[in-house]
């Protein structure tokens, strides 16, 4: 499913070159659950950005479902964004001036998906995560956890087969970091594959592989 | 995103800075409003000069002494040679009756009458004209009642007279004029012919007329001498057959005239043939000129608002560009970033262009009201203008914010607070 091969990102910032990520060779299986964990500066977010297509490897190789992603233009990666990735972060990333079901609607937009699918598919993801009876509300009107959940349903939108969450639960409380992993739980049991990057044990527990990052390594 | 889920983006996200979206389109308003405002007037000029010379017979050729003096710039012209041409003569204007291009060549001389009074009525500011049969052809008269001057009135020099609309109705009222005596000048003639209206060009009626033989206006009327004898003397009035072009009629006039005179090739016309066309073509010349110096002002104005446009919307991308994030994250391409805040600036400025459309007009109309002559006329291509205009601003400095945004990269777009 996911193949990186010596894969390094340099931020080439003011004097200094910050190495983010070093070379790193992993491969992920589909339906796998992959904690990502490691301090900050380590590099997780980097590398789930450029997982995610968020962001390019400055070399290395990426290869998704056999494609090698590292050689696409901007358009090509907006359609992996679009169709094979979906993304949750941790600031939820909602837009404040549309209403959940609008948030959930973007990214079927942009894939051109005509209105009367479309309508059923938002209904049915909001269904999926739990808020069938929200989708009218903005972001500014619902709690931190129904916010990731709506992210969530927006990243599952276009059903692609990798979910990435960067700390899906870093502003949340206890009980309500139990439910958001517990839907991840339920999405990787459906067969997709889920990659979580956190700093948090528990959250990590739910996984069934870990990786360390330090400074950019896998270690 | 298919156009209309963008078009509905954009009036949202306007509607969001309502004021600031308001005054952004100021620049546009002003200057679609001038444009509009502009057009409808001199398209309402244009129209009623058309118009008011409709009424004269518009293809007649006047044969006269000299060319109509018509346009701008100054003309340097020796009177003393014009003054001394030789006059036009009632066999002059058979000749030209006899060519093939011709429909109908009359002499016609006129000259003012002041008051006529009759039985206690009066009509004020006559004009006396003699000319001959088919005078009504070349100058546009339509014989309401009885019939207009003949041959034989010419041959004889009969006291008959036709009179207008205007003479009619104020010396005769109710009465029939036709078998009346009307005394003109010192000379009593009778009513044979009542012209239709012909209405007023421009502020001046033209039924005010007394129309005698051009044979009787001569016996008691010396031809002008001295510099009246440019204008006042005999002229000719020609009108093409109909679907002989205007310009093959003039060129077999000028020609027999030039036979006529014995004229060698190298020596110029010693008379001048004038067409309406000239006067028309002058005045539209004049309101072209006003059009381009009015254009370039609201093309100003248009740029300044569009300046105001791409300004606002830079404002606008710097503010959002983590939505611009957000949504290249789920799958926004470059160009559908582009598009959606090109959109925007096109529908800012359509918005302008619509205000500015309705102002302009509203504008136009209200100057019609006060102005009594103009009437304002706002075609569809003014509109269509008016919008395409707008949008084209829109889209030209709609572009560079649009380009700006869409090339934002995605993780800094995320992260930017």
């Amino acid at each position: 499913m996911i193949r990186l091969v010596g894969l390094s990102k340099v931020y080439a910032g003011g004097h200094v070159a910050v190495e983010a990520l070093a070379g790193i060779n992993l491969e992920i299986n589909e339906g796998e659950y992959v904690a990502i964990m490691g301090p900050s500066g380590s590099g997780k977010s980097t590398l789930m950005h450029i997982l995610g297509c968020l962001d390019v490897p400055t070399s290395g190789e990426y290869f998704l479902k056999n494609q090698e992603i590292s050689q696409y233009d901007t358009d090509q990666l907006a359609s992996v964004r679009n169709r094979e990735v979906g993304f949750v972060f941790q600031q939820y990333n909602l837009l404040p001036r549309l209403t959940a079901a609008q948030n959930v609607e973007l990214p079927l937009l942009y894939s051109s998906v005509p209105i009367d699918p479309r309508k059923e598919i938002v209904a049915e993801m909001l269904a999926k995560v739990g808020l069938g009876d929200r989708g009218h509300h903005r972001p500014n009107e619902l709690s931190g956890g129904e916010s990731q959940r709506v992210a969530i349903a927006r990243a599952l939108a276009n059903d692609p087969a990798i979910l990435l969450a960067d700390e899906p639960t870093g502003n949340l409380d206890t009980k309500t970091e139990e439910e958001i992993m517990a839907l991840l739980d339920e999405l990787n049991e459906q067969g997709r594959t889920v990659i979580v990057v956190t700093h948090d044990d528990t959250v990590a527990k739910h996984a069934r592989r870990t990786l360390h990052l330090l400074d950019g390594r896998i270690v | 995103m298919n156009f209309l889920s963008l078009f509905r983006l954009s009036v949202v996200t306007l509607r969001h800075h309502k004021s600031r979206s308001f005054l952004t389109t100021l620049g546009i308003i002003i200057g679609v409003m001038t444009v509009i405002t502009i057009l409808s007037l001199l398209e309402g000029l244009n129209r009623k000069i058309k118009e008011e010379f409709s009424t004269l017979g518009s293809s007649t050729i006047y044969i006269q002494k000299m060319e109509w003096q018509v346009g701008p710039g100054r003309h340097r012209l020796d009177f003393e040679e014009i003054r001394k041409r030789p006059n036009f003569t009632v066999e002059d204007a058979e000749a030209l009756a006899k060519l093939p291009s011709i429909e109908a060549a009359v002499p016609s001389i006129g000259k003012g009458v002041g008051t006529i009074k009759r039985l206690g009525n009066e009509a004020q500011n006559c004009q006396l004209n003699g000319t001959a049969e088919g005078g009504d052809l070349t100058g546009n008269w339509v014989v309401a009642e009885g019939r207009f001057i003949t041959r034989e009135d010419r041959l004889h020099r009969r006291l008959v007279c036709v009179i207008g609309s205007y003479i009619a109705e104020n010396l005769f009222g109710a009465e029939n004029p036709l078998g009346q005596t009307l005394d003109v000048d010192g000379h009593r003639y009778f009513v044979v012919g009542v012209l239709e209206e012909k209405g007023a060009m421009f502020g001046q009626t033209q039924d005010n007329v007394i129309i005698i033989p051009v044979s009787t206006y001569l016996k008691y009327n010396p031809l002008p001498r001295g510099w009246r004898a440019i204008w006042g003397g005999l002229s000719i009035e020609a009108l093409p057959k109909p679907g002989v072009v205007l310009e093959k009629a003039m060129e077999d006039v000028e020609e027999l005239l030039r036979l006529r005179r014995g004229l060698r090739y190298d020596q110029d016309n010693d008379f001048g043939l004038n067409t309406q066309q000239m006067i028309m073509t002058a005045l539209q010349g004049i309101t072209s000129t006003l059009w381009i110096v009015m254009v370039g002002i609201a093309a100003i104005s248009l740029i300044v608002g569009g300046i105001g446009i791409m300004n606002i919307m830079l404002v606008s991308v710097a503010e959002r560009t983590r939505e611009i994030g957000i949504r290249k994250a789920v799958g926004a391409r470059d160009r559908d970033i582009m598009i959606q805040f090109l959109m925007e600036a096109v529908v800012l400025a359509l918005l302008g262009g619509l205000i500015g459309i309705i102002v302009g007009i509203g504008i136009a109309r209200l100057v019609s009201v006060l102005v009594k002559f103009l009437d304002a006329a706002s075609p569809w291509w003014t509109i269509a203008l008016g919008f395409g205009f707008s949008a084209a601003v829109g889209i030209f400095f709609g572009i560079y914010p649009a380009q700006k945004a869409s090339k934002l990269n995605p993780i800094d777009a995320i992260r930017y607070e």
